[in-house]
């Protein structure tokens, strides 16, 4: 209980919001907002600044990027002009979006999510952790850049090319002075 | 339920205006205003004028204090900053550096 922060309807922050733990918004906060846990902009609630978290469900307003480690879900309601980035995104009926998605990093599959906090340590070192984590075989390979995969382009030999042989004007010089010539008088 | 409440973990690095209770359990630095009750708590450090119909301090608390009804720090609640209230409680080890204005 003690790690969870309410910004209530009647309040309006002006300035950063940063650290650990879930954070419910209802109010107004005009300032960036980033937290390890959950962000949760309720109705009525609005933020003017990038939103980063773990989690990010929005059914309030929000002009700012949002950037969830693992899920970005907007609620029906949702106000959001800004980009959204995360593993999962969700946009459902209703609500409103103006700017780019984009889903990407690895969702961290179910197992691994079960076993996080066992691993977790104390601090809030939690993001790091999910993709540092030993993987098993199959996924570490799935996940390895395809860069270095990527064969180097052969070097081909440019054949000796020549140029065309100039091709002469059909016009001599001496028509093209007569033709003027004639056009002047 | 408290109106708003700054968790223990969460830092807040500027202006809060409420006109509903606001709990402090964690960081504050820039200033509070309030027209409900004001509580900072025990493991909360705040940098920041405040302003509330009541406050209630339990932490570290610097700047000055302005509350219409009543000002009470707690046992082991630290207040370095000017009180102006119409009721002020220092508890026993509570420690504070500070003027008082009673409006007497």
């Amino acid at each position: 209980m003690s790690q969870s922060s309410i910004i209530g309807a009647g309040t309006v922050v002006r300035g950063n919001l940063e650290g650990e733990g879930s954070l419910e918004i209802y109010g107004r906060v005009e300032g960036d907002v980033s937290t390890t846990g959950e962000v949760l902009v309720g109705e009525g609630g609005a933020v003017l600044g990038d939103v980063t978290a773990a989690k990010i469900s929005v059914s309030g307003a929000v002009q700012g990027d949002l950037r969830g480690s693992e899920a970005v879900l907007l609620e029906r309601g949702a106000k959001v002009v800004g980009d959204l980035s995360a593993p999962r995104v969700g946009i459902a009926n209703g609500a409103l979006v103006r700017g780019s998605v984009r889903t990407e990093g690895e969702p961290a599959p179910a197992a691994k999510r079960a076993a996080g906090p066992g691993l977790k340590p104390a601090t809030f070192a939690a993001k790091p952790v999910a993709k540092t984590e030993p993987k098993p075989p199959a996924l570490s390979r799935v996940s390895e850049p395809l860069e270095a995969a990527a064969p180097a382009r052969p070097k081909e030999k440019a054949p000796e090319r020549r140029p065309p042989p100039p091709v002469l004007p059909s016009l001599g010089k001496g028509a093209k002075g007569k033709k003027k010539k004639d056009r002047d008088e | 339920m408290a109106g708003t409440v700054i968790g223990e973990g969460l830092s807040v690095e500027g202006d809060i205006t409420s006109d509903e209770e606001v709990v402090v359990q964690g960081n504050l630095r820039g200033k509070l205003t309030s027209s409900d009750a004001v509580s900072i708590g025990p493991s909360s450090v705040v940098q920041a004028d405040i302003a509330g119909q009541s406050v209630s301090i339990a932490g570290q608390v610097t700047g000055d204090i302005t509350a219409p009804e009543r000002v009470d720090i707690q046992a082991g609640g630290r207040l370095v900053g000017d009180v102006k209230a119409a009721r002020f409680t220092i508890a026993d080890g509570a420690s504070f550096k500070g003027a008082v204005d009673m409006e007497v």
